[in-house]
């Protein structure tokens, strides 16, 4: 119990620190210094430090909303922080739920200021919804149907046996599509753009300011932190020898988890975004790789 | 000086179709002018560009008593709806027949019947802040509805207000209030003398600069019926080309920020920072002021500069090639670009449209080319054109046009004539209320400036068609039928200016 909270707490706490590697691997490989690695905590303290304000025509729903959708990252942050332990709470299907119950109340409260971005916003986030969801839903089954669990531990377990095996790189790759959706990425969203008409993400949140922000943003960086380690945790598995008996194997599990967020900057520095559209066809890929994975066990 | 064939107002309509001669001619400015305190009438000129023989001819109608009405030319000449529209804003002359007579430069809060262009208005008016209705057309239907964005907007940019009509993501209509930060520049140099006019019509605008006052200053050179040195058409010609080489560079990186393709963003920035600051060093302004001054030039430029332009140019345009290659091998970036926001030929050529805008849709005019000014008759250089209209031909117009631009610079350095004398011919006393026009290639096209002399060596009426105010209709055109996520990348590769059309 002691244990688990104390990982979530440091996943929270480490959540901004992933992005600052993001923002500053994605700078070196633009040839600019970018901004500190710690930013992302300058920000958060910016946001913290200051005032809400609040259109007067929206409902409790937009108050709600940004707690609503820190709950829901908390709980899937703890659902990966028991993951290691046989827990009956740590289960993917209630982590994608839980995913998905964030998403629902930020599209809701995108609609409900009634500005023309928000609404936007949201019926871009839902309409990806639908894809998203059922590629996030087939990686992990294909992940989950070698290890004959569902409860992540087993899962992670099972895929510690059988690194580099076809299903596994193939639902690899299925799952980092999903991970570049899920976390607002280059090529489905553009995390840095100012262009409000073309913002997903970006666009839902628009109305949102100070404290109420913060949350938000610190919620999305806990989220991409978790998506990382699931990444880990099932496609990068393997020790170095000596580590783990050293018992160093968290600080390896760290160090596999920075690297992925490099990756993900290498992508988003290697192309651009595409037409909303087309959008579908990336994600059936990602859905295409999973099904080729679970026929490959 | 320039020679108008004058003609009542009611002819008006006749006059102009003759001239247009079934489209060998375009109209390419219209503007009014009081001239009730020299021949006791109003009177509205049109100008007409030939391409074939690279002449401009003018026409001018004389409104000799109230109620001034004109015949409006929108239906002989769609180009004409936004010069109507801004002669009755700000002269209250009105083109009978016109189909959308809503404020175009005045906006709800200005008040009716004050006409600020009008000789007899006076500056000093503390103008009330009326509260006029500004509608705004939308198309209505089951799932249409209506996006505003701006006049502010998020990143530091002008202000202009859009209005799309939209069906999901696709735009079907899109509405553009712009002149929001109009300062009334035309208006505030009448009565000054050129030498202090200049330094306004230099700050039209940033990014333009050169092109402005190298247009003010040929048509003010034009009344004086005076050469400059050659070696100072020599260095105009080159400033204007460094004008053109750092927008287009820098707007190629800017096209990539409307899709989300850093490299290119970062790549562009840092090749047009090397440039202004080439430019800073020429000038002592990032933007080339200071250079260019009516009657010739300011400054001169040293042997140890010239090789320091070539330098800088080698490496721009290696550099600059290696941006041209990334993008070319982007199959995601190409994918974006293509048939992204087509400006069709003909609408191109029924709003006038100039410049990248123009020859990107297949319309091959260049004022350098085609009504040589200055020394661009001397220069051996080609006008590239594309037919697809898209963003990518747009695209890759600017492309094409950064080569030729630093070949012309090359051709500049190589053969301007050597430092003797003086760079500059002094201005002679100015004729009284004589007029001609001045003319120069921006990187957005061309811009013309119509000047007209009064008293004592001061501005009567300055007139400014800038690139943009001729391409600003286009870009509404141009956008419906795509997607909405493509307007910033259609916008952006239009490059329009805000202060070139609030002047």
């Amino acid at each position: 119990m002691i244990n688990t909270l104390i990982s979530i707490i440091l996943i929270m706490a480490a959540a901004p620190l992933i992005e600052g590697i993001i923002k500053t691997a994605k700078a070196r490989f633009q040839n600019r210094r970018g901004p500190s690695v710690l930013q992302p905590y300058y920000d958060l303290a910016k946001f913290f430090g200051k005032d809400s304000v609040v259109s007067p025509t929206v409902s409790w729903v937009f108050r709600l909303a940004p707690y609503v959708y820190f709950a829901t990252v908390f709980a899937a942050t703890g659902v990966v922080a028991t993951g290691g332990e046989v827990s009956q709470f740590a289960d993917m299907l209630i982590l994608i739920y839980l995913l998905g119950l964030g998403r629902f109340f930020l599209a809701l409260a995108s609609l409900d200021a009634g500005s023309a971005f928000g609404g936007m916003g949201g019926s871009r986030e839902m309409f990806l919804a639908v894809l998203v969801e059922p590629a996030l839903l087939l990686a992990l089954i294909s992940v989950a149907f070698t290890a004959n669990t569902t409860a992540l531990g087993g899962m992670a377990g099972a895929a510690g046996g059988l690194p580099f095996s076809l299903p596994y790189i193939l639902a690899a790759i299925a799952f980092f599509i999903v991970l570049i959706a899920e976390t607002g990425r280059i090529p489905v969203d553009n995390p840095d753009t100012h262009l409000e008409l073309t913002m997903i993400h970006e666009g839902m949140i628009l109305e949102y300011s100070g404290r109420s922000l913060g949350l938000i943003h610190w919620a999305s960086m806990a989220k991409q932190t978790v998506m990382l380690m699931l990444f880990v945790a099932f496609f990068v598995p393997w020790d170095l020898p000596g580590l783990s008996q050293a018992g160093l194997g968290g600080i390896w599990f760290v160090i596999k988890v920075m690297l992925a967020a490099g990756l993900l900057a290498l992508v988003e520095t290697s192309t651009n975004k595409m037409r909303i559209f087309k959008l579908p066809g990336l994600l059936a890929v990602s859905c295409l790789l999973s099904l080729l994975a679970l026929v490959a066990q | 000086m320039m020679k108008y064939e004058e003609i009542e107002a009611d002819k008006l309509w006749e006059g102009v179709a003759k001239l247009l001669c079934g489209g060998q001619r375009t109209l390419t400015a219209m503007f009014a002018n009081d001239e009730r305190m020299v021949n006791g009438s109003m009177a509205i000129y049109c100008i007409f560009a030939e391409n074939s023989s690279g002449k401009h001819i003018a026409l001018k109608a004389l409104l000799k008593e109230e109620p001034y009405e004109f015949p409006s030319l929108v239906a002989l000449a769609p180009a004409a709806a936004w010069y109507e529209r801004e002669i009755h804003d700000l002269f209250g002359l009105v083109p009978i027949g016109h189909p959308d007579l809503r404020p175009l430069v005045l906006h709800e809060n200005w008040p009716q019947g004050l006409y600020p262009l009008r000789k007899d208005f006076d500056e000093s008016l503390i103008v009330s802040e009326a509260n006029k209705n500004y509608p705004i057309p939308g198309v209505e239907g089951a799932g249409v509805f209506e996006v505003p964005v701006g006049p502010i907007h998020a990143g530091i940019i002008e202000p202009g207000h859009f209005r799309f009509s939209q069906a999901g993501e696709n735009v079907i209509n899109l509405e553009a209030k712009l002149f929001y930060t109009h300062r009334g520049i035309e208006k505030a140099v009448e009565g000054l003398s050129v030498e202090t006019a200049f330094y306004q019509v230099e700050r039209i605008c940033g990014a333009c600069s050169v092109s402005h006052s190298m247009a003010f200053s040929q048509a003010v050179e034009k009344i004086a019926e005076i050469t400059i040195p050659a070696r100072a058409e020599y260095l105009r010609v080159l400033t204007a080309e460094l004008e053109r080489l750092y927008n287009h560079v820098g707007d190629v990186g800017n096209l990539c920020a409307g899709l989300g393709f850093a490299p290119g963003v970062s790549h562009g920035g840092r090749i047009k920072e090397m440039l202004m600051r080439l430019n800073e060093e020429l000038t002592g302004n990032r933007f080339l002021r200071g250079m260019i001054t009516p009657g010739g030039v300011n400054l001169d430029i040293s042997t140890d500069l010239v090789s320091k332009i070539k330098n800088i140019l080698r490496i721009v345009e290696t550099d600059f090639k290696e941006l041209i290659e990334i993008l070319k091998q982007s199959g995601a970036f190409l994918d974006r670009i293509d048939t992204t926001g087509i400006l069709p030929r003909q609408a191109a050529l029924d709003l006038a449209t100039v410049g990248v805008g123009a020859r990107a849709s297949g319309v091959d005019i260049d004022l350098r080319r085609d009504f040589p000014y200055s020394v661009y008759d001397k220069l051996d250089f080609k006008v590239p054109v594309r037919v697809s209209g898209d963003v990518a031909a747009r695209l890759w117009v600017r492309v094409d046009e950064v080569i030729q631009t630093v070949q012309i610079i090359h051709q500049i350095l190589h053969s301007i004539p050597p430092g003797e004398g003086l760079l500059k011919t002094v201005i002679p006393e100015l004729p009284p209320y004589a007029s001609a026009l001045g003319w120069s290639e921006s990187a957005r096209g061309g811009n013309l400036h119509w000047v007209m002399t009064g008293q004592d060596n001061t501005l009567y009426r300055l007139f400014v068609r800038s690139a943009s105010y001729a391409n600003w209709p286009a870009l509404t055109v141009a956008v419906p039928g795509n997607i909405m996520p493509d307007f910033p990348l259609i916008n952006k590769s239009f490059e329009l200016c805000y202060a070139c059309i609030d002047r």
